[in-house]
């Protein structure tokens, strides 16, 4: 199937002309005029002001790798090395495009192995991590303090989970300031398609209920990143991901996932409001190894396998 | 004619530089303060959400939010509190929280019991600003 057959496909898929005019504009911003009735038309930024606008331009909040390895630890799956990719492969991506990728894959890497308390792993991640961001030109972000700073921190889980999601979120914005968006579009992508990775060798081989589940959920998240790197679409190399990702959400798009509504609960003294809506989702095995080998696809051509 | 023009221009180039640069510089430091509110306990989601606004716009962005976990969404523009107004809608568009209802906070938790598809939209508290940078962070814990 050709490229350009592909999107149109998922164009027809999403229901929508929103990609179409993603490809037109070059970039899209979700900042609207707050007058626009139920979102029917979303303006584009004023010209005056278009570096600016979008420096938050695409505006999709993908859920953190962390949060998913946490739920395999819980699930009692055991640690799995062989599910990573190898720190040693990093100075074959010669490209931005394979770098970026690939830090978005060792970050989920480095989020697995610390839920698991493998530290010197970690730390390997950690010094492969430095080093693309580096190679990327993404300062004040991860640095031989951030290390450093890890290393007294061992021992102490949530901290360093949380020190490597600061670093990630640093060089988020790093790229954002500098009209990387791209760039940062791709870490992303890379940290989502590598937990997916090894959150579906899992599901196969174990058959636990949450984990399944969560495989499921990623159908909102898959259609997010697609529209987030659409844009990117006639740039070299993002078409044959983009199209794999495409195809990715066609399979997904058989999970059936219902949504139920219900009034949520405020405790005001806590600042806290307990979200009681339910969504179940139902995939069949048969299903979950079709997605299972087709991610394990798009991922190993990341990573070079 | 043609040099005028050109130094016209480059003014024009050297101006709208310095003004992206500060805004820049102005967002970094309101998500630095914006990033305050969550606090230790919650682990950042690895990303920064930001625009700059003008008048009654609306940023936009779409969320999962996993169940089992809660999550701790703050909100800012500005260096004071107050100044951004954010909404969570559910994939019906149903509204789950209105930060308006509760004095403008700059930050509030949200216990998800199941998986919620969402889009938050924000928008510039028009009583205390005209045009400035959003941001937004978010963090977790299970």
């Amino acid at each position: 199937m050709t490229k350009s057959r592909n999107l149109n496909k998922w164009i027809g898929y999403s229901g929508g002309f929103a990609v179409a005019a993603v490809l037109m504009v070059g970039c899209v911003s979700d900042v609207k005029k707050a007058e626009d009735n139920g979102g029917a038309e979303t303006s584009e930024v004023d010209s005056s002001g278009a570096q600016l606008m979008t420096i938050g331009g695409s505006m999709f909040s993908i859920p953190s790798p962390i949060q998913t390895a946490m739920l395999i630890e819980k699930s009692g799956a055991d640690y799995n090395k062989g599910f990573l990719n190898d720190a040693k492969k990093v100075s074959t991506y010669a490209t931005n495009y394979q770098k970026a990728l690939n830090l978005g894959v060792y970050g989920a890497d480095v989020g697995y192995v610390t839920i698991y308390d493998q530290s010197q792993d970690a730390l390997k991640y950690l010094g492969v991590i430095n080093k693309l961001t580096d190679e990327l030109g993404i300062t004040g972000a991860f640095d031989e303090s951030t290390i450093k700073r890890f290393e007294t921190n061992f021992g102490k889980r949530d901290s360093m989970l949380n020190l490597v999601a600061v670093a990630y979120r640093n060089s988020d914005a790093f790229l954002k300031d500098n009209d990387r968006m791209n760039v940062g579009a791709l870490v992303l992508a890379g940290g989502w398609i590598e937990t997916l990775y090894f959150t579906t060798q899992i599901a196969v081989k174990d058959g636990n209920k949450d984990v399944i589940n969560r495989i499921g959920e990623q159908k909102y998240t898959l259609n997010n990143i697609v529209k987030m790197l659409t844009p990117y679409y006639n740039q070299p190399e993002y078409d044959v991901l983009v199209n794999d990702l495409i195809e990715l959400a066609y399979d997904f798009d058989a999970i059936d996932i219902q949504y139920t509504y219900e009034k949520p609960e405020v405790d005001i003294a806590n600042k806290t409001t307990k979200i009681n809506s339910k969504t179940e989702v139902v995939i069949t095995p048969k299903h979950l190894k079709v997605i299972a080998d087709k991610v394990a696809n798009i991922r190993n051509k990341i990573v070079g396998q | 004619m043609r040099t005028k023009t050109l130094r016209i221009l480059s003014a024009a180039l050297i101006v709208g530089l310095a003004y992206v640069g500060n805004a820049s510089a102005q967002c970094d430091s309101i998500a630095k303060i914006c990033a305050e509110n969550v606090t230790a306990d919650y682990i950042s989601d690895g990303q920064s959400y930001r625009a700059l606004l003008i008048g009654d716009q609306v940023a936009e962005f779409r969320a999962t939010f996993y169940g089992g976990s809660t999550y701790r969404i703050a909100g800012c523009s500005g260096f004071t509190d107050g100044n951004l107004i954010f909404e969570i809608y559910d994939e019906d568009h149903n509204q789950l929280f209105a930060s308006s209802e509760y004095k403008n906070t700059s930050f509030w938790d949200f216990e998800f019991g199941s998986t919620v598809d969402c889009t938050i939209e924000a928008k510039l508290n028009s009583v205390n600003v005209k045009s400035g940078c959003a941001t937004m962070v978010v963090g977790f814990k299970q």
